[in-house]
């Protein structure tokens, strides 16, 4: 969060130079009143949607998940784990670790593909944040376009990794 | 965007009485997304900013020419390109993607962004090479990158249809 925000401060800083050679004040109030609309735009579906990110992160435990992966195979399986993916609430730290443990419970490495694919892609705790920061209609086409795509990386991943896991994936050397 | 705030509403109101129903913990929810929302208030502010300069700043020219849906494959290259470097989160990466949008870019172009932004933004690659090792973090790559122009393609080809 930290990183972000030094990022976003120094991209901030730079623009405004920018703008101050290129149009001057003018430019650069016209700016931070696009900025301030947006805000006040966006305010109230902000709070609402830190409500709901928070409400599925209490529902949706870990253990949930954990129950609800392992027990099927194939294409089922490809779905269910990238269901799971997009319904695990939290960052990098929570994920991350969480698909690391498929290896050790001797889950197929294309278990992993689909689970990861399906966090990136679905992730339904970001998508208020998608509908209220970029656009509901937008965000509603991009899922619909995106939503083949983990089964299809998880179906790829069955067929050119067969049934090993992540920790012989690359021992032979190959994918 | 009131129909959209109704909707969240609804759907948080129904999350709320899941919660209560199930695990009776939700006041703890409400509890933990005020947290959040106030750590990610400077984030968030700092992005509508940052936001708003890109969108007075971007050139109509160069929107026209490699970004707007006349850039053809263009802009979905550009779009691909353009998520992997957003190496940031959700609540900083979308205002940004949202002002790329406001200054006339492409449904493809969009598409593309996020679902390059969601599959092979920069910020994942530390924690997908420590966890997973760089093979997989390379690999896991390269199978994502037809996935962001196809997805592109696909918008673009929608956005043809609802002219």
């Amino acid at each position: 969060m930290k990183k972000s925000l030094i990022v976003i401060a120094v991209s901030v800083l730079v623009l405004v130079i920018v703008a101050m050679i290129i149009g001057g004040w003018n430019l650069i109030l016209e700016g931070l009143e696009t900025a301030w609309n947006t805000a006040i735009q966006s305010a109230l579906m902000l709070v609402v949607s830190f409500i709901v990110i928070a409400q599925i992160q209490i529902l949706l435990s870990r253990e949930r998940m954990d129950s609800w992966l392992g027990k099927y195979s194939g294409v089922k399986g490809i779905a269910i784990s990238a269901i799971a993916g997009g319904l695990i609430p939290g960052g990098p730290y929570v994920y991350y670790p969480f698909a690391k443990s498929f290896a050790e419970k001797g889950l197929p490495a294309y278990i992993l593909i689909a689970f990861l694919f399906g966090k990136h892609l679905y992730d339904f705790s970001r998508l208020p944040m998608e509908i209220s920061l970029i656009d509901p209609q937008i965000a509603l086409i991009r899922n619909l376009i995106t939503l083949p795509i983990p089964i299809i990386a998880g179906l790829l991943a069955e067929y050119l990794l067969k049934n090993r896991t992540k920790a012989n994936l690359f021992s032979e050397g190959e994918v | 965007m009131i129909l959209t705030t109704a909707v969240l509403s609804a759907v948080a109101l129904i999350l709320f009485f899941v919660n209560r129903k199930e695990n009776g913990k939700q006041v703890e929810g409400l509890k933990i997304g005020a947290k959040e929302m106030w750590q990610c208030l400077p984030l968030i502010l700092g992005a509508f900013v940052l936001a708003g300069m890109i969108e007075v700043l971007i050139p109509g020219e160069f929107v026209r020419d490699w970004l707007s849906a006349e850039a053809g494959i263009k802009g979905i290259v550009l779009g691909t390109l353009g998520g992997l470097l957003l190496a940031m989160g959700p609540y900083a990466a979308f205002p940004i993607i949202a002002s790329v949008l406001a200054s006339g870019a492409g449904l493809g172009t969009v598409v593309a962004l996020i679902t390059s932004w969601s599959l092979l933004g920069l910020s994942k690659a530390p924690f997908e090479s420590s966890f997973f090792g760089l093979k997989f973090f390379f690999y896991k790559s390269i199978l994502s990158i037809p996935f962001c122009l196809a997805a592109g393609l696909i918008a673009q080809w929608i956005e043809s249809l609802l002219r």
